[in-house]
């Protein structure tokens, strides 16, 4: 191996060793692509192979690759304690090189220096632990990894700040501690540029994040434009967007190459040797003979490129089987037992589906002892997406923790269910005390279909606090511990899905996902926007569901039937009985997006809320507001919960705001379920789907329909009022009295009307039979 | 086939309620049902609909209760590896299901109780010879006299119907007693019975050995009759003319009738009523059992003995032996013996009878304890719900009789519950303010409502709790000793001669005081735990509610063991009865005002006859019921009062012949629709809502009363307890 300007193919029988002396990657983009010409081309025929492993060239220039770590953009470590752990896939060459692990925060100026640290762990190794002091501007550190403390494959790391206040002993004051890990200078440094190429199919996992925590595929495809391609692509974004599991991903598709690749993003190249000629001049000669997938280098950047390719289309698509079998090994019938979520958080969240009891050390979670005031921790679980107890359902944390004698009454622990208040557990008792098992009920209310974070945070004060002497924000004296051997009991829940669910479709890509018969898409039209667009999504659902969905485009909305299928396209091309299926304003095709607002002159229904509110007080329908009030805050009763199972829905029209639209509704007869994704333009399309398919907008997907506004950046869901059950389990009495018991519990006055019923019927039963019994008269 | 159609019918439907009811639904839809259900309830109960409506109501209760118990069961519970709060969790867990299993046992029995049967009294039929027993231990001459004569002069053929003395207190054992002064007294009484028992033509009967009580003094008194059937009475319970023809012909409709039972009707308050001053407005205790338990018992012909004023037929005791004494409640085990062996039963809701009640709280105390110990007894050696022979209806029914006597258990964990939490912060129910409200609290409201529903015009709210409070402090131990040693029991008769002259405090009150000032204490650790533990107010504001609640019974109980005094030793019957008084050989036209064992009040019309001196003799002339030719009293005047030309004379009997005191008899006893009369005055049902703020008005004057008679009457106490050796 030697340094080398040109772009060098290494064959096959190399493609093992390391590569150590390479020079650092040139960035810059000077040179046009063909100035490098491809030598060599190594691959196999995918049919003989199911993984091509191709090596990649080296880059031109030597220069340090910096691979971004945070996976959600900056890290915002906010209060007494925090953290995050989660994995970061790394290829041989990079987990070969060495490097150094560069951590760039802010923090509040609330936090003291001298008693809060900020420490990195990758691989149960600690490599940084420093004082919290850079409150005037992000820090830049560095810090060596030493050596073979990086693997290839999953590296865990951790960053934990423990962070305590200057001055102040409250509660109140720990929510002005915070630390920003900046993402943009948070990164593995290597120093070798060959850490940046990519050598197998297995690599593709490595993509990683750009500096603000996206990732993404920018496919290539000359001939994208021919329907044919379509599935064979859709089934390629998939497979990678399963295989790389990032968690901001989306998919963009292009005729030609145009954007140079970034950090966080994988150039792919699909298409006969013919149609990629233009786009990459020295592909090897093999792409002519058979399938092929591997990468290369792009001549111009240096980073890697995939390319699929084969003498025809049947070929790449047997190509693109290479890359994305692999991700089958969960099919549709497979149960998983978690939702991979490392790229993220670590660990995987345990999918449970009946009744489960899970330690907290099998949820990530180690023995902590704390001296602070605040303490939190989270863990997080999946539930499929049949969950059907959000009305009736508790979970149970078997609390292990112990408190001091410094810990007073008036302290408690709540549980929060993704960010939702779930319970509260009063500290009643002074002198310290260890609760052993302490049941603690977590209302499941805010569970949705998928991977749900629930958090513990107990808020300890104490007297100390409260004469909060100098430096007692520092103490160290442990206040609280919790242990590892507490519980969270799920019980068995009612399972039964819900058409429509736009949260069962999100969180595990329901009923897509377990449908064994290919789901139909219809696209208005195939061009680059409409294809992105489609791309991220069933990368999306894919993701969710652990494996690609199986898709067949079909030409006319006519010949979908009654079968479950995906629409994607602008609202204007839609099908009207999608429209009417899914009850959206048929008018709306028109109106939306051409600049007057569907609705026209002032909305009714805000209106009359604004008119509410104005009226409120005084008279009688005012005090029957205040009454309306009082209920819902403290019984969380409303009156429009008080009513009848199914209303009948209003058809919904976007407001103009919104920019995108994704709505779910049954097939005409009920047996299908078809979900819509719809913008004004293509481009407000492709945009607005990247923007909902991030991690943060993605799990706010629910309900019948979900729109989202781009000037705003806001999600808005509108729930289901009227919906088919459709059922995922064999038919058990069990499950079907707690479907009940959901159900009834959403349906307050069902039930009360329903005792009712039985009452006189029960009274009516005891009265014949004691008419009937006994001496009478 | 019709039966069996409508019994499954009624499981499916139950099984529809359980399946609804033990849904694991959410709070919102509980607090909705709750509040439905309660609506539901009020409504019916306010349009006093009957019938169905009424068992719709109770099964709309019904399935609230069971959603507490669901509830109860499936989510309070204190986690058991928290030892301290689950042990006494649990002790509540299980007295709060006790309760749930008694109030599911009592709806069975009287969820439609029988109508009260038409009067028999004027059908003609067959009169079987009847032998009336009056077993006697230690009463007095005076009261047994009045109550032979009642018996005596009760309307059947004179040759059918012998009456018993059955002494007890003069056997051979006690008449050679080695202790002095046991043997005279039961030699003097022994002597005084015969000559009594001789004027009124009435058997006198001892035996040799004081051998099981009072089955074993009645089996001797079977041993030496031979009427077809045997009317038992206490020698306190005067029986009416009319108790046997309206007793009697049901022995003819049914030949396998054993047992034909009338209520209890007391002439004197107890010491709760007498001590609450509630006697004349509210209905006494025992009516809820005679009134509505008994009738329902009969639907199901579990009507049991109840020791006196019954009918029992001796063809049936035979085949049983006699009446069984191996527990010290000998009335329902002998009929528990009888139902099992085929026998039926039927109940005459018609009081029959006139008797007393004990006068002071200690013996009240001793009464219940016996029937306590007796049905314990019972429980232990006939257990009801596995003795063969009964129907399923009446081992339900039996069990329903005799787990009753368990209340003090529930009662005392009720009492101490909240103690628990405000004392030693201990959590043994975990739920919150919300999941209270929406089980909790509408449990207890539905618990109420249908206590209301069943028992409404019989019991007023709250007078059950108080009843089983007063009773729980000295039944306990009973109980207990009863349950450890169910054959250490001894018949004890229970003293209803005392009379309490001077106000003072039960010699048993001191238990009282003491919870009382614990309770009162618990209030004010509510206080101050409210005060300097906001962050748990509700639920201390909750258990300090409930504590507080126990707080005005225990209040309330304080009244009860401060006993009144009272001028009149004996209750007065208003009777309104024409006669003439006799003065001075001078017949004056009368009318008798009213009555009591003692003497009579008359309103004389006479001009000018002004105050006449003490003790003047005088003369009552009147038609009594049985002889239908005028007949003369003799009394002694001890008061007149003069109100124009009617001079209202107070008189005191002056019994010289048997016959007087048939007379006497005559005078209060004779008329039996008098005390349906006087029972159907105090009859109403306040609701609950107006009973319940009656109540909180009288606890809280009694707890007043409690305390002043505490601190006031340390003398008076001593004087009383001085009173009492010395009549001892």
């Amino acid at each position: 191996m030697t340094r080398t300007a040109l772009l060098a193919l290494i064959l096959l029988v190399s493609h093992n060793l390391p590569v150590r002396a390479q020079a650092p990657f040139d960035m810059t983009p000077e040179r046009p692509a063909s100035d490098a010409p491809i030598d060599g081309w190594t691959g196999d025929e995918p049919a003989s192979r199911p993984v091509v492993e191709t090596p990649v060239a080296l880059p031109p220039e030597a220069e340090a690759f910096k691979r971004y770590l945070l996976p959600n953009g900056n890290l915002h470590l906010n209060g007494e304690t925090a953290g995050l752990v989660w994995s970061v896939y790394l290829t041989p060459q990079q987990a070969g090189t060495g490097a150094k692990f560069n951590l760039g925060y802010q923090n509040s100026i609330f936090v003291a220096p001298e008693v809060s640290r900020l420490s990195v762990e990758i691989n149960g190794t600690k490599i940084a632990d420093e004082a919290v002091r850079s409150a005037d501007t992000v820090s830049d550190l560095s810090f060596t990894v030493p050596k073979d403390l990086l693997k290839p494959g999953s590296n865990l790391i951790r960053i934990h700040a423990d962070q305590r206040h200057r001055t102040d002993c409250t509660i109140q004051s720990t929510y002005q501690l915070w630390s920003n890990v900046d993402s943009e200078k948070t990164f593995l440094n290597f120093s070798g540029s060959e850490a940046r190429g990519f050598r197998s199919l297995d690599d593709i996992r490595a993509i990683g994040v750009d500096d603000d925590g996206l990732t993404r595929f920018n496919f290539v495809v000359p001939a994208l434009d021919q329907p044919s391609t379509t599935i064979p692509l859709m089934r390629l974004a998939q497979g990678l967007a399963v295989l790389a599991g990032m968690p901001n991903q989306s998919f963009s598709f292009d005729t030609r190459s145009t954007a140079e690749a970034k950090a966080g993003e994988l150039a792919v190249l699909v298409g006969t040797p013919a149609e990629l000629q233009p786009l990459l001049a020295a592909l090897p000669a093999a792409a002519s003979a058979g399938p092929l997938a591997g990468f290369v280098e792009d001549p111009g950047t240096g980073s890697p490129v995939l390319v699929v390719s084969g003498p025809t289309w049947q070929a790449i698509g047997a190509a693109i089987e290479s890359i994305v079998a692999p991700t089958e090994v969960n099919g549709p019938a497979v149960r998983r037992d978690a939702i991979t979520t490392q790229r993220w958080r670590s660990p995987d969240a345990p999918f449970l589906f009946s009744d489960t009891r899970l330690q907290f050390s099998q949820l990530g979670f180690k023995t902590e002892e704390f001296s602070g005031r605040r303490f939190r921790t989270d863990f997080t679980v999946g539930v499929p997406a049949d969950f059907y107890a959000n009305a009736y359902g508790e979970a149970v944390i078997l609390l292990d923790a112990a408190y001091s004698p410094a810990v007073v009454p008036g302290s408690h622990i709540d549980v929060y269910v993704n960010g939702n208040i779930a319970s509260t557990v009063p500290i009643a008792s002074s002198g310290g005390g260890i609760l052993r098992h302490l049941p603690i009920n977590v209302t499941m209310r805010h569970f949705r279909p998928g991977v749900n974070t629930i958090a513990i945070e107990a808020m300890l004060e104490s007297e100390d606090d409260k004469l909060c002497a100098p430096g007692a924000t520092g103490s160290e004296t442990p206040r609280f511990a919790l242990f590892d051997s507490s519980e969270f009991h799920m019980p068995d829940f009612a399972r039964i899905a819900q058409l429509p669910n736009l949260a069962a479709s999100a969180g595990t890509g329901f009923p897509y996902g377990r449908s064994q018969d290919a789901t139909r898409l219809y696209l208005d039209r195939i061009d680059a926007d409409t294809l992105s667009a489609t791309a991220t999504f069933l990368g999306r659902l894919a993701v969710g569901a652990g494996h690609p969905i199986p898709v067949e485009t079909v030409a006319s909305a006519a010949l979908i039937g009654n079968r479950s299928a995906i629409f994607i396209g602008a609202l204007s091309q839609m099908p009207e009985t999608v429209l009417t299926q899914m009850n959206i304003d048929q008018t709306s095709r028109t109106t939306w997006g051409s600049g007057t607002d569907g609705q026209g002159g002032v909305n009714t229904e805000v209106a009359l809320d604004a008119w509410r509110e104005k009226l409120r007080g005084g008279t009688f329908a005012g005090w029957i507001a205040g009454f309306e009030d009082w209920v819902k805050e403290n019984f969380d009763i409303s009156f429009s919960s008080l009513r009848f199972a199914s209303v009948s829905e209003k058809s919904f029209a976007p407001s103009r705001e919104t920019t995108l639209l994704v709505a779910q509704g049954a097939s005409p007869d009920g047996s299908g379920t078809w979900s819509l994704v719809t913008a004004p333009t293509g481009k407000d399309l492709r945009d607005g789907v990247q923007a909902v398919s991030t991690q943060d907008s993605w799990g706010q997907l629910a309900g019948h329909i979900t729109t989202y506004a781009r000037g705003t950046k806001t999600i808005d869901t509108v729930p289901i009022n009227d919906f088919d059950f459709v059922e995922t389990q064999p038919a058990s009495l069990s499950n079907y009295r707690l479907i009940a018991a959901n159900w009834l519990s959403t349906n307050i006055l069902t039930y009360a009307v329903l005792l009712a019923g039985l009452g006189v019927m029960l009274g009516l039963a005891t009265a014949m039979l004691l008419n009937n019994l006994g001496r009478r008269e | 086939m019709r039966k069996v159609a409508i019994i499954l019918s009624w499981i499916i439907t139950s099984l529809g309620v359980i399946a609804l009811v033990t849904l694991p639904i959410n709070l919102q839809t509980q607090l909705i049902a709750s509040i439905a259900v309660v609506t539901f309830m009020a409504v019916i109960k306010i349009l006093r609909a009957e019938g169905t409506w009424r068992l719709t109501a109770l099964a709309f209760g019904t399935a609230i209760v069971m959603r507490y118990v669901y509830w109860r069961t499936t989510s309070t519970l204190p986690p058991f590896n928290q030892l301290e709060n689950f042990i006494p969790g649990f002790l509540l867990y299980l007295a709060e299901m006790y309760s749930v299993m008694m109030l599911g046992l009592s709806l069975f029995v009287v969820s439609m109780p029988l109508p009260p049967r038409p009067s028999r009294a004027a059908s003609e039929g067959k009169y079987p010879s009847v032998d009336v027993f009056v077993p006697s231990y230690n009463e007095d001459a005076e009261l047994l006299a009045n109550t032979l004569a009642a018996a005596k002069a009760m309307d059947y053929p004179a040759e059918k119907l012998t009456v018993w003395l059955l002494d007890d207190g003069g056997t051979l054992q006690k008449r050679t007693s080695p202790n002095l002064l046991e043997d005279q007294m039961a030699k003097a009484r022994h002597q005084e019975l015969q000559i009594l028992c001789n004027d009124l033509d009435v058997r006198y009967l001892t035996r040799d050995r004081n051998e099981h009580a009072k089955a074993g003094n009645l089996n001797n008194g079977m041993r030496h009759s031979t009427g077809e059937l045997i009317a038992v009475f206490d020698a306190d319970h005067a029986p009416t003319r009319d108790f046997l023809l309206e007793t009697v012909g049901y022995f003819e409709d049914d030949p396998k009738l054993f047992l034909v039972q009338t209520p209890h009707f007391f002439l004197n308050p107890d010491p709760v009523e007498r001590n609450l001053r509630t006697f004349e407005r509210m209905p006494s205790e025992n009516e809820m059992f005679y009134g509505i338990i008994q009738r329902g018992l009969d639907k199901w012909n579990a009507s049991f003995f109840c020791g006196s004023a019954a009918v029992l037929r001796r063809q049936a005791l035979d085949q049983t032996g006699g009446f069984s004494g191996l527990s010290i409640t000998e009335d329902c085990e002998t009929a528990i013996a009888l139902h099992a062996s085929g026998w039926n039963s039927v109940y005459v809701d018609r009081p029959l009878i006139a008797g007393l009640q004990p006068a002071t709280f200690a013996s009240f105390i001793g009464q219940r304890s016996r029937w306590a110990q007796g049905m314990m007894q019972i429980l232990r050696f006939r257990f009801p719900l596995l003795k063969r022979g009964l129907s399923i209806p009446q081992r339900l029914c039996y069990m329903s009789s005799t787990l009753f006597w368990l209340f003090p258990f529930p009662r005392t964990i009720f009492l101490f519950a909240p103690l628990f939490y405000l004392f030693f912060d201990l959590e043994i129910f975990m739920a919150s303010g919300g999941e209270f409200l929406g089980y909790t609290l509408a449990y207890m409201l539905v618990n109420l409502m249908m206590q209301n529903y069943l028992y409404g015009s019989f019991r007023w709210p709250w007078i059950s709790e108080l009843y089983e409070y007063v009773q729980t402090i000295h039944l306990l131990p009973a109980v207990v000793s009863a349950i450890v040693n169910p054959r250490k029991p001894s018949f004890k008769v229970t003293a209803k001669d005392e009379s309490v002259l001077v106000s003072r405090l039960s010699e048993i009150s001191r238990p009282f005081f003491v919870i009382f000032a614990v309770l009162l204490l618990a209030v004010l650790v509510t206080a101050y735990r409210v005060y300097t533990e906001p962050y748990k107010a509700d639920v201390t504001l909750v258990v300090g509610g409930w504590n507080l609640l126990n707080l005005l019974l225990a209040g309330c109980g304080l009244g009860v063991v401060s006993e009144r005094g009272e001028l009149t030793a004996t209750r007065r019957v208003k009777v309104a009865r024409r006669c003439e008084f006799g003065l001075d050989e001078q017949w004056y036209p009368a009318t008798i005002d009213n009555v009591s064992v003692n003497g009579a009040r008359v309103n004389v019309y006479a001009k000018n006859l002004g105050t006449l001196p003490l003790d003047k003799r005088g003369l009552i002339r009147f038609t009594p019921y049985s002889s239908g030719h005028e007949e003369i009293l003799p009394v002694a005047v001890r008061n007149t009062q003069v109100a124009g030309d009617i001079v209202t004379v107070g008189c005191l009997y002056l019994p010289e012949a048997a016959r007087d005191h048939s007379l006497i008899a005559d005078l209060i006893f004779a008329n039996s629709q008098q005390w349906t009369q006087f029972q159907m005055s105090r009859r109403g049902n306040p609701g609950l809502l107006r009973g319940t703020i009656w109540f909180l008005g009288l606890a809280l004057y009694q707890t007043s009363r409690g305390i002043i008679y505490f601190f006031s009457s340390p003398g008076a106490r001593d004087k009383a307890r001085l009173a009492a050796e010395a009549k001892r």
